[in-house]
């Protein structure tokens, strides 16, 4: 129905323009370009209205399951990887990528938010982004090929941040990954349930899928490189804090050290910029000097342990997880293979001061499997569980696991990360016609509005997910025998690697609904007759 | 065997002239190298500041909890540490009739027919062992039991036929003492009661009362649940309350 694309434009007095699609199907995909086209280009007038159609529905229809490539050069993956800035479809100048074909069927036409976003005199837009992780890689980049001045302030060049790696096969096409990057690729699962029943997930994977383990050095500095590429200027510094202006015209002033080699210590210096992307991370600076409100957190604990070759083949393409009342009360411990170890680890929200606890008993699930290893590392950081109360004010934004997003059940945020990164970097590249005009909180709600469309659903799916199944061990039980079916891993894997729910056949949805239910009741009498038991 | 290695450098150095923690292994170095310090009792004489409170570390904010609560929303008695495990020694669970990861049903025969009570007792037992000595799981020996191997009749005919008589007796006894008292107040019989749509409404909550509060608990974890499942949406929406709010002030 013509219903699914709304645009709402507010007339002269020019509030902030919204548009608003669903992802669900080709047909709203077809009608949406009608739409556009039907849009007339006013000159003059306080508030140009002219229409764009948004990557959500021309990304969507590509990324059809059965045709795609899963491998970087394809055309197709070329075509999903097109952004709806303009800046972005013609083949970057010094990228190695060469030129690409551009199919994309949007008709491009600009967003100008605001009634009165004063045209910047004899300079561009000045951003900064505070972190340089996938998020703020992603942004940087994005901002500086959309034509924006972009610095990208990063404490620590060579950071390992603590992570268990994974990245879906999403990430890989849309952000261009080349396979140089990913470590490993993890093609099986085993789920292994608290009175260790093992299931062994990924039977359903054709032979492009996998999950890409990385290491977190190597990703974040090839993103950071590629920014660079484009325009970006890296600076190798430790965000201190940052003045907020009193009105709409005033720079932010960012104070930080400047860690240029002349002085162990740093020199401090300043920079002042007109908008600011907030992607330092879960511990983030920015989200304080904005007051953006704190959030609950789970603490992740990973220990790297290098093993023996014979033990380390069995973790070729597989990992592991671990479920139980022993493991985590609320989370689930791992064994993940990197490049040559593995990383045993498990985290905790409710729990945090018993982490080492769980972490002796992860180890101990999967003793004979880590046995005659040696711990070569030991990590821990803390994990958002929801998003931050205020994720955007003024002219400053937050994104990736500074605002808060990573998954619950699963944990996973950085392809997350990335991708609000590169949403929020549009979303001001757009807002400023491409780096000539200042932008201010609508145009950064626009990010916010789109992200929270496009992804809320996903995020509360696996909130039931967690609520319901990481309860109690009676459910955990029930957990593990549903991973067993054939439905459940291809509904899963569908949803992790492309991030778009595929509505299945009903009849399974209602068999799946039965089995589940059956699984739980199961488990939960056993267990409650297992209270009533006591063993002499 | 693990070997710990006390020469790696493994966690990151926090550079003191900005007094951040940026990461929480410095907390776990701090935790592993010092006792957490001791309150020491007030000099005489000398004021402690009123109403100070010390700052919560970052292990005990965010989310976490105390006491109980902290094991689970349903933890079992061996994470509470209520019952003695079983056998400290660390022996492995086993049993004549678990055979390869799977009960051997032949050994659970009764009649020439397979006693499917005595195969949920021997599962029950098995998984209480392991909530208290939880082993190591292996490749050589992997559990292959599945709780659908027991057929659905016996599920129902051990649990939820005797929760069934209960619950229904209840709604039996509630229904025929609401009757008796509403035909003695207003004189209105059994069947035009039925016929009443308030009847029905009554009827119905009844119905639903006898089914969700069976215990006294049951009515707190109905109101958790409802909060729960209305938390996350609130979390996600709290940042346009908040430009709402913004927009309001404008326009005063």
């Amino acid at each position: 129905m013509a219903g699914c694309v709304q645009a709402v434009a507010m007339a002269s007095t020019g509030v902030s323009f919204t548009v608003s699609s669903s992802l669900s199907s080709t047909h709203a995909c077809s009608v949406a370009s009608e739409a556009a086209q039907a849009f007339v280009r006013a000159d003059g007038g306080a508030c140009k209205s002219s229409l764009r159609v948004l990557s959500s529905l021309s990304s969507s229809s590509k990324h059809s399951l059965k045709t795609f490539e899963g491998l970087r050069f394809s055309p197709l993956s070329a075509a999903a990887a097109v952004s709806e800035v303009k800046g972005l479809q013609m083949p970057a100048q010094g990228s190695e990528m060469g030129p690409r074909r551009t199919t994309s069927t949007t008709t491009v036409v600009t967003v100008y938010a605001g009634k009165s976003s004063p045209k910047l005199q004899g300079r561009k837009l000045r951003v900064a982004v505070v972190g340089g992780g996938p998020a703020g890689g992603c942004a940087a980049e994005t901002l500086a090929r959309g034509g924006v001045e972009t610095f990208l302030i990063e404490r620590k060049l060579d950071n390992a941040k603590p992570c268990g790696g994974a990245i879906p096969l999403c990430m890989v096409s849309e952000f261009d990954l080349p396979p140089e990057i990913i470590d490993r690729k993890v093609t099986k699962m085993k789920m292994i349930s608290p009175s260790n029943v093992a299931v062994d997930v990924g039977r359903t994977l054709n032979d492009d899928e996998y999950i890409g383990m990385v290491r977190r050095e190597v990703l974040d500095s090839f993103l950071r490189e590629r920014a660079e590429k484009n325009g970006a200027s890296i600076i190798n510094g430790l965000f201190l804090r940052m003045e907020v202006p009193k009105d709409e015209e005033s720079p932010y002033i960012l104070h930080y050290t400047k860690f240029d080699g002349a002085s162990k210590m740093g020199t401090p210096a300043v920079l002042e910029v007109d908008a600011v992307i907030g992607a330092d991370g879960a511990n983030s600076r920015v989200a304080k000097d904005i007051d953006a409100g704190e959030y609950d957190y789970a603490i992740a604990f990973q220990e790297r342990i290098k093993i023996p070759e014979d033990k380390m083949e069995y973790y070729e393409n597989l990992a592991e997880m671990y479920v139980g009342d022993d493991v985590s009360p609320d989370f689930y411990g791992w064994v993940f293979p990197k490049c040559d170890h593995v990383a045993v680890g498990t985290g905790t929200v409710i729990n945090k001061p018993a982490i080492k606890k769980y972490q002796t008993a992860t180890r101990n699930r999967a003793k004979d499997k880590i046995a005659g290893g040696k711990i070569i590392r030991v990590e821990a950081h803390p994990i958002p569980e929801h998003p931050r109360p205020r994720r955007a004010s003024n002219r400053v934004a937050l994104v990736g696991d500074a605002a808060g997003y990573v998954t619950k059940c699963s944990g996973e945020g950085i392809y997350f990360a990335a991708k609000s990164g590169r949403m929020c970097a549009e979303a001001i590249v757009q807002g400023s016609a491409n780096g000539t005009r200042m932008v201010n909180e609508s145009d950064l709600r626009v990010y916010l509005e789109k992200w929270d469309k496009k992804y809320w659903a996903t995020y509360k799916v696996l909130d039931i997910l967690q609520k319901v199944f990481y309860r109690s061990n009676p459910a955990r039980e029930a957990f593990v025998e549903m991973c067993a079916d054939d439905y459940v891993q291809k509904m899963t894997f569908d949803s992790y690697l492309y991030k778009v729910v595929v509505p299945g056949n009903p009849l399974d949805d209602i068999k799946l609904a039965f089995n589940t239910i059956g699984s739980l009741i199961r488990a939960n009498a056993l267990r409650k007759e297992s209270q009533k038991i006591t063993v002499g | 065997m693990v070997v710990y290695n006390d020469n790696a450098n493994i966690f990151e150095t926090v550079n003191s002239e900005q007094n951040q923690k940026t990461t929480l292994t410095e907390y776990f170095q701090a935790n592993i190298d010092y006792p957490l310090a001791r309150e020491e009792p007030d000099t005489e004489g000398v004021a402690s500041v009123e109403g100070r409170k010390r700052k919560p570390s970052p292990l005990q904010r965010g989310g976490t909890l105390d006491g109980e609560q902290a094991e689970g929303k349903d933890p079992s008695a061996a994470t509470l540490g209520k019952s003695k495990p079983l056998v400290t020694s660390g022996d492995k669970f086993s049993d004549p009739r678990w055979i390869k990861g799977t009960w051997d049903l032949t050994k659970f025969t009764k009649d020439a027919k397979v006693d499917w009570d005595a195969v949920i007792n021997a599962e029950v037992l098995r998984r209480k062992w392991l909530e208290e000595n939880p082993e190591a799981s292996s490749n050589s020996e992997p559990v292959l039991f599945e709780t659908s191997t027991v057929p659905w009749w016996a599920w129902v005919k051990r649990f939820h036929l005797p929760e069934a008589e209960l619950l229904n007796g209840r709604a039996a006894m509630i229904g025929y003492i609401s009757a008796y008292l509403v035909d003695a107040a207003t004189g209105v019989g059994l069947v035009d009661q039925s016929n009443s749509f308030f009847g029905k409404l009554l009827l119905f909550i009844t119905v639903c009362g006898v089914l969700l509060i069976r215990k006294n608990s049951d009515i707190a974890n109905l109101r958790n649940l409802a909060n729960e499942s209305t938390f996350y949406d609130k979390q996600w929406q709290a940042t346009w309350k908040d430009s709402k709010d913004t927009e309001k002030s404008g326009e005063q």
